[in-house]
């Protein structure tokens, strides 16, 4: 299973590859992945790769990745090359009309892409205050929500609760079940 | 049973290290190598070890003070990014030459691709230049196993070793395995020899210290070719191999996953760790049992260069790989493919993918100072008191007030001080001095770094220019490391002693120094257009220290300013976007009109000054 991870530094996308490899190492599975650190977290373009299983390289090659997670839509337009046939992408979405885009649908129904949008800061401003850093885990919600990445959304809360700071333990169980139930429904 | 965990690449590494039994660790932070030291901090806490871990103030004095600890007979380890051992080039040119008492590792971390460096140089170069010995893992696990065995090496021949991860070594995360510390019974000694000691006077030289070390690195050669069969191993084909691969480092990784990928299984890879002193009789005989050998290694031709018949193989030398460019998977399976005379099919819906990029026009997001950042705020009292100074730069957060078109020049670490100075002696020989403002600016950090001896240098010389301190309390860029500006240390119950940032630059000579907040935008221009009128008279640099604490590391949240841009006052000039620049301001190309993006917008209320016919405002309470 290859991901791939986009956002726009200080979105707090490392954290999202750090629930994921938690989990994979409790189910004894192999991991090898690549974060961006330095300069591009200061608001650039953000690149996390994540490679589960019998792999040596850390990045994924364009055309084979499986999951597309993007934090923001002209990230994920920007990326949506490295999907393979097939591969499905959450899109935090700020501004629904650049998916209309002609050569954008073609792409994607060509290469058989699904894509599962979600108004990531609609919610966060709704139910969260505006406080959008709590982005990582609703797109993780989302995740599971669409049934992509082979893992529960029980398994993401269970990481969450052990990797984050105790005080924000509530509130992001929060968001996640907020992330799970946007795309469940859909 | 053993125990696995997932690391960063330099987690992995610093793991090693304190796992290796090293006692002094010295570092500068540097992307990509800034996390090992606080890692060996961390692990050494954990683990209970006696390890002393600190930040040098840069990477030379990191260098010297883990080199004291070898004479002493210590394991010790200085760590720093590739451009940091430039500045740290005269001690480890010079130690190359010594026989060592303790076991001495230099971690350094090439940065291909320059994601967040001003060089594509390749350290494994200066090993060669130096002649010792470098290591050049391919993962994070192998990262942490060759710590132990670079340890080893660098005890048997007293000699300061290498370890030289790149980019997606550091910055990799994998699952690694985790030891237990190796205990060894080193007590600090230092022995005086009065002609043999650490003194290597010309004649010593010439007649010991280099032959010795001559002789060393042949053997250390000799070594290598069979001592790390862990490192350096070939992977065979099934059957005839239609091509032979030389892969080093990353490389090697990525070769796997593209042949992989590939399906293919009729190449054989023969896989490098020790790139520096090659085990050359393995390579040459790897390259006469093949017809076509391709070299795969990051940056520069390291391993190319060592090989006595270049014209055996295709690597850079003749163009089959490419000069320049990190070697990304995507990279390295295009030139395989050539290598083996095959093309990639290339398929009609990436164009549309494509064409539908450039209609919604797609950019790489470039990197810009945070929401709220005190530099931004800054550079504009500069840029407002003078719009045409002329103003010098350094490496930084700050670097990034290119983008608000503030900033004219960036060259290395404290060169700000030292370019300003020469800007003004170019003016000065003119005849015409002081017309045009001159203004340097650099961080806190940069400026224990190396900014104090530029700035004695302009104080004894009297050279008329501003110094601008963009003093964020905190060495920013890298992710938040501690200095001599602020006194805390690593170590679990350590703490320093604080240099305070204004007695440092009164030190050196400066008699003009002023301390203001860096928000205090309207008061600043009046503080800059102070500071330079007293440096044009006075002949002398004048120093203006504009603080704010970095917003990624405050303790309590700020205070909340909210704004709006009003629709209508608002000119559409877009001054507030070209030379300021915050993310929470966006521009609607259709209206032409500036408004506040409230996905990055903090609320710092700083912009309501910017703005040339007062648009921006703030947000009433009786507002909507
Ligand atoms: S808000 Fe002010 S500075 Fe920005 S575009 Fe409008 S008029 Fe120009
Ligand atoms: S108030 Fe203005 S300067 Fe401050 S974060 Fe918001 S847009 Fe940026």
């Amino acid at each position: 299973m290859q991901f791939i991870i986009v956002g726009i530094g200080g979105q707090g996308i490392l954290f999202t590859s750090k629930v994921l490899g938690h989990i994979a190492l409790k189910k004894g599975q192999k991991i090898v992945g690549s974060e961006v650190h330095g300069m591009s977290q200061r608001g650039g373009s953000v690149i996390s790769h994540y490679k589960i299983g019998d792999y040596r390289a850390p990045l994924v090659l364009k055309g084979q990745a499986d999951i597309l997670l993007a934090f923001d839509q002209m990230e994920a337009f920007r990326n949506f090359d490295f999907l393979r046939e097939g591969g499905q992408a959450i899109v935090n979405v700020h501004e629904a009309r650049s998916f209309e885009n002609d050569s954008l649908k073609t792409y994607l129904s060509e290469r058989e892409i699904i894509v599962h949008k979600i108004k990531g800061y609609d919610i966060l401003k709704k139910h969260m205050n505006g406080n959008f850093l709590f982005l990582n885990v609703l797109i993780l919600g989302a995740m599971c929500g669409a049934g992509l990445g082979n893992v529960t959304i029980d398994e993401v809360k269970e990481a969450i609760t052990e990797l984050a700071p105790a005080r924000f333990r509530d509130a992001n169980l929060k968001v996640v079940d907020l992330g799970y139930e946007a795309l469940i429904k859909a | 049973m053993s125990k696995k965990a997932i690391l960063m690449g330099n987690e992995a590494i610093a793991r090693g290290v304190v796992e290796a039994g090293c006692e002094v660790a010295s570092a500068y932070p540097g992307t990509p190598s800034s996390e090992i030291l606080p890692a060996i901090a961390k692990y050494s806490d954990e683990l209970e070890t006696n390890t002393q871990v600190e930040w040098g103030a840069n990477e030379k004095v990191a260098y010297e003070i883990a080199l004291g600890a070898t004479f002493a007979g210590k394991r010790s380890c200085a760590v720093m990014k590739q451009v940091g051992l430039d500045v740290a080039a005269d001690p480890f040119m010079t130690s190359a030459n010594f026989e060592l008492n303790g076991g001495f590792l230099v971690i350094v971390s090439d940065d291909p691709g320059c994601h967040a460096s001003q060089t594509d140089q390749d350290c494994r170069y200066f090993a060669m230049y130096a002649r010792i010995p470098c290591f050049d893992p391919s993962d994070a696990r192998e990262a942490r196993e060759m710590v132990f065995d670079a340890y080893d090496v660098s005890e048997k021949y007293k000699v300061v070793t290498m370890l030289r991860p790149t980019t997606r070594v550091d910055h990799c995360r994998q699952d690694v395995e985790l030891g237990e510390v190796r205990k060894l019974d080193n007590p600090a000694h230092f022995e005086r020899k009065p002609y043999a000691g650490m003194i290597h006077f010309p004649a010593r030289l010439d007649r010991e210290s280099i032959p010795m070390r001559n002789t060393r690195y042949s053997k250390i050669q000799e070594d290598f070719e069979t001592a790390f069969p862990k490192y350096n191993y070939e992977v065979p084909a099934k059957g005839k191999a239609s091509l032979g691969v030389i892969a080093a480092g990353i490389c090697f990784s990525t070769v796997m996953d593209s042949l992989k990928s590939l399906d293919r299984e009729d190449i054989s890879v023969l896989k490098i760790g020790t790139p520096v002193p090659l085990p050359l009789k393995m390579v040459e005989d790897f390259i006469a049992r093949h017809d076509k050998v391709i070299v795969f290694e990051e940056t520069y031709p390291v391993i190319e260069m060592q090989i006595s018949d270049r014209n055996s193989i295709m690597g850079r030398w003749n163009g089959h790989v490419p000069m320049e460019r990190e070697l990304t998977i995507d990279v390295i399976r295009t030139y395989l493919l050539k290598a083996l005379g095959e093309d990639e099919a290339s398929s009609d819906s990436i164009e549309k993918l494509q064409q539908a990029q450039k209609e919604l026009g797609l950019f790489v997001r470039p990197p810009r100072l945070c929401p709220g950042c005190g530099h931004r705020p800054s550079y504009s009292s500069i840029r407002k008191a003078y719009p045409n100074a002329i103003v010098c730069s350094d490496i930084g957060c700050y670097s990034l007030s290119k983008q608000q078109n503030a900033i004219d020049t960036i060259i290395s670490m404290g060169a700000s001080i030292t370019v300003a100075s020469g800007m003004y002696l170019a003016h000065k020989a003119d005849g015409i001095g002081t017309d045009r403002p001159i203004f340097a600016t650099l961080g806190d950090s940069t400026f224990y770094h190396n900014g104090m001896t530029g700035l004695t240098t302009a104080v004894y010389n009297r050279h008329a220019f501003v110094l601008g301190i963009m003093d964020n309390s905190i060495t920013a860029m890298t992710g938040g490391q501690d200095h001599p500006g602020t006194g805390s240390k690593m170590r679990k119950d350590e703490e320093g002693v604080i240099v305070p940032l204004e007695d440092a630059v009164k030190g050196c000579g400066v008699k003009y120094v002023k301390v203001v907040e860096a928000y205090e935008l309207k008061n600043n221009v009046q503080v800059v257009k102070e500071a330079w009128e007293y440096a044009k008279s006075d002949e002398e640099p004048a120093v203006i220290i504009f603080r704010h604490p970095c917003l990624t590391k405050l303790k309590v949240k700020q205070e909340q300013h909210l704004v709006k841009v009003d629709q209508d006052k608002c000119v559409g000039c877009r001054y507030c976007i070209d030379f300021f620049n915050c993310p929470g301001l966006a521009f609607d190309e259709e209206k032409k009109k500036a408004y506040i993006d409230e996905r990055f917008c903090i609320s710092c209320g700083v912009c309501v000054e910017i703005c040339p016919v007062g648009a921006i405002v703030p947000v009433k309470e009786d507002d909507e």
